[in-house]
């Protein structure tokens, strides 16, 4: 890596990509963050641009972090010699940054910054890898018994527009980091600014934002930042994971964005669109940022990510290329919040790689078997039951239609942040009761209380007060 | 993209060969509703002359028959359940089933105990499904019963009744049967009946002088003889009427299938359009996007 600083000249600029013109014998390298000082309407700014392609004739493609607006051919561009580099630390706690490692809460003057590091890191090596799989409760009913969370693992949370991924992750942040000893840190991938905010607002009056670190690119950026703004949220994980020694949380809402923004500069970096039109770079891409989310031995990130699916359509190649590097899917599907079940997981395409009688036990295993082959044999009817009608299904199939009924309904749960939507409390459902209260469901035990007691209900005893409630009326 | 197509399609496919079916059984129940309702009216006139006759005999002569008379301390019943053999008739069976319920709660609120007596293979899946007990069952000739098929059933019914209830436990002392009544290719009933002992009709409301009757060679004599062919008649039309109502309520399910499948297939039509004009469109925008790149990539070089 050069450390001296050279300076360019801007030769062109097309929207977030611009091209420079540096000394032939001072090119700075790829992953470089370049500066310009610039000034508009009356007001000097400066931007960063960070070093994409060399495209030859001594010009090197940049992308900038900022918007280009004001840029003009000629500006002096410094070459800072180094890549971007973010805060790390417990400095870093309690407070906002953006994908530059400036912070958005207070200004960065009054920090104690100790150290900084480069957000591009290349993943542990192999033999760093944590080997041991150990499984992470939630309390939520259908993500234990069906998706099985590994602690030190990759989550993802697949959903499309409006299916509560969001909620989803929220109520993660609020079970998990609350009672979580270790670190925790949050990246807003070009998601809702409002959302960031409230989400500040919240930790601030809970008081986990004193561990908590949160890196925001949201919506209103350029893609530059949003594509790079996971990788600065990383950093910040990893510096507590291998310098500190601690284990993290770590949550990104959204990953897509990601995938889109480097799908919004593909093209103008010059690059054949691929399918779909995304970028053929995109699982390598995805790769790298995933590759470093990972627990070395004894310190684990577990992250959330929340993954947008585009138009529903789970086979969608962002989407896609995301499965491959995860631990544990739930996919949050819309027929199933159409019908009012919160969270909407679909029990079906929801897995986990720790679904398997080895981690979790066999009696977990059988349990979350038969619950999926009730819920399969149920979808395989229904197209009967559209056309002939209930009285033709056999005595069988009869009883196990109402089992599937009362199980997907016993698979929503009331949460605590949907507390402001629906007034209920959430609930925590220990993982032994969630597993024997399913065992007695799919066992016929509760055949006899109707289908309505089972909806947005913690345990099993939430279900038969609630019979009773519906008794008296 | 392609997936999603392809699953739509399949879909198409298994709900049309359903269509299939639902429409040749619909189209078989109304071609066959035809003579089931042709049989119903001929075994009437027969069925009511012969319960005309039996009532008379009953009515108007004082001998104390068995047949006849109620038993003072009734200790159970029987009851003749007539359902389908087969499905498909919407929910032609499970009515008969729940009439038939019904008159057992009701018996048994009496302070009866019950016998079950099942025709067809739906009421007979029902009760053995459930484990509860069914006395006898018979099966095979629900869509075209004949008198044979009646005279089984009720000589196995006539045994019961004329056997003694205190000391034999098959031994019944009333007898009831469910079916369904025929009433228009619309409208169908389930009943429940009772048949002996029986219901005697005190001509109080005729004035004038009662019919005079003389049996011979006695009242008892011409009881024995008409009263099995009465049950004989009477369950043979309930059959009849049954078949009749199992044709016409499975036409009717069979259309609704039918119509069902119909609006599946309109709808499933409309997505996997939807889902191949959005590949189609995908793919264009593809090529001319990578043929612009190519373009743009080409002028840059030049």
């Amino acid at each position: 890596m050069s450390t001296k600083t050279a300076t360019g000249r801007v030769a062109r600029v097309i929207g977030p990509v611009v091209d420079i013109e540096f000394p032939s014998d001072a090119m700075p390298d790829i992953y470089n963050a370049l500066t310009v000082d610039i000034n508009v309407a009356g007001q000097a700014k400066t931007l960063t641009l960070e070093v994409a392609q060399h495209i030859g004739d001594n010009l090197v493609r940049a992308i900038s972090m900022q918007p280009t607006d004001g840029m003009v051919r000629g500006a002096v561009v410094t070459d800072s010699g180094a890549s971007i580099s973010v805060p790390v630390g417990d400095v870093t706690k309690g407070h906002v940054f953006n994908t530059l490692g400036e912070s958005l809460d207070v200004p960065t003057s009054s920090l104690k910054i100790t150290e900084r590091w480069p957000i591009h890191r290349t993943a542990p090596a192999f033999d760093q890898l944590e080997s041991k799989t150990e499984m992470f409760e939630t309390g939520i009913k259908v993500i234990d018994l069906l998706t099985p969370y590994v602690r030190g693992g990759k989550i993802g949370l697949f959903g499309g527009a409006g299916v509560g991924k969001t909620v989803l992750i929220q109520e993660m942040i609020y079970r998990v980091a609350e009672n979580f000893g270790g670190v925790s840190v949050f990246a807003g991938v070009g998601e809702r600014t409002r959302e960031g905010n409230d989400l500040f607002l919240e930790m601030t009056e809970t008081g986990v934002i004193n561990k908590t670190a949160l890196v925001f690119g949201q919506m209103d950026e350029p893609p530059g930042t949003r594509l790079r703004v996971a990788l600065s949220a990383l950093t910040m994980a990893e510096y507590f994971r291998d310098v500190q020694k601690q284990d993290v949380l770590l949550f990104i809402d959204n990953i897509f964005r990601f995938t889109q923004a480097g799908s919004e500069v593909s093209t103008l970096l010059g690059r054949m669109p691929s399918a779909v039109g995304y970028q053929p770079t995109l699982a390598d891409e995805m790769g790298q940022l995933q590759e470093r989310i990972t627990s070395t031995r004894g310190h684990s990130i577990t992250s959330m990510q929340a993954i947008y699916v585009p138009a529903d359509d789970i086979t969608d190649p962002a989407p896609h290329t995301t499965f491959a590097h995860l631990d544990a899917t739930t996919v949050l599907s819309r027929p199933i919040s159409e019908l009012g079940i919160y969270p909407a997981v679909d029990p079906l395409d929801s897995t986990s790689r720790i679904l398997d009688p080895r981690y979790i036990g066999e009696h977990h295993f059988k349990v979350a078997n038969r619950i999926k082959q009730i819920l399969q044999r149920y979808k395989d009817l229904q197209d009967i039951i559209a056309i002939l009608g209930i009285d033709e299904l056999s005595e069988e199939d009869r009883i196990l239609v109402g089992r599937a009924r009362r199980i997907q309904r016993f698979l929503s749960q009331n949460t605590f942040v949907a507390k402001v939507f629906t007034g209920i409390d959430g609930s925590f459902v220990p993982l032994s009761e969630t597993i024997a209260a399913f065992e007695a469901l799919a066992d016929g035990k509760y055949d006899h209380v109707p289908e309505q007691a089972f909806f947005m209900c913690g345990g099993l005893e939430d279900v038969e007060r609630k019979a009773k409630e519906l008794a008296k009326n | 993209m392609g997936a999603q197509l392809r699953i739509y399609r399949r879909r198409m496919r298994s709900v049309k060969a359903t269509k299939k079916i639902t429409k040749a059984m619909e189209l078989i129940s109304a071609s066959r509703i035809v003579k089931a309702q042709q049989k119903v009216a001929a075994s009437t006139p027969y069925s009511r002359e012969l319960t005309r006759a039996v009532t008379a005999v009953a009515s108007y002569s004082s001998v104390n028959h068995p047949l006849t008379t109620e038993s003072e301390k009734p200790i159970r019943a029987a009851v003749l359940i007539i359902t389908a053999d087969r499905g498909m008739a919407g929910a032609y069976s499970n009515a008969a089933i729940k009439e038939g319920d019904q008159l057992i709660e009701l018996l048994k609120g009496r302070g009866l105990s019950v016998n079950t007596y099942l025709v067809g293979r739906k009421a007979v899946n029902f009760y053995r499904f459930r484990n509860r007990k069914i006395a006898a069952s018979w099966t095979g000739f629900s869509d075209n019963p004949t008198y044979k098929d009646a005279k089984a059933v009720s000589d196995e019914l006539i045994k019961v009744f004329i056997a003694d209830a205190q000391t034999d436990e098959n031994g019944v002392d009333e007898l009831h049967i469910v079916y369904t009544e025929f009433v228009s290719m619309i409208t169908q009933n389930p009943q429940a009946k009772r048949m002996l002992p029986l219901e005697v009709v005190e001509s109080t409301t005729t004035s004038g002088l009662l019919p005079m009757y003389e049996f011979e060679p006695n009242a008892g004599e011409v009881l024995n003889a008409l009263l099995p062919r009465y049950i004989e008649a009477r369950v043979f039309n309930a059959m009849l009427q049954s078949a009749a109502s199992e044709h016409a309520a499975r036409r009717r399910a069979m259309k609704s299938a039918t119509d069902n499948a119909d609006e599946l297939i309109k709808s499933l039509t409309r997505l996997a359009n939807a889902a191949r004009q959005a590949e189609i469109t995908q793919e264009i925008s593809e090529i001319v996007g990578g043929a612009d790149a190519l373009a743009s990539a080409n002028a840059g070089s030049e």
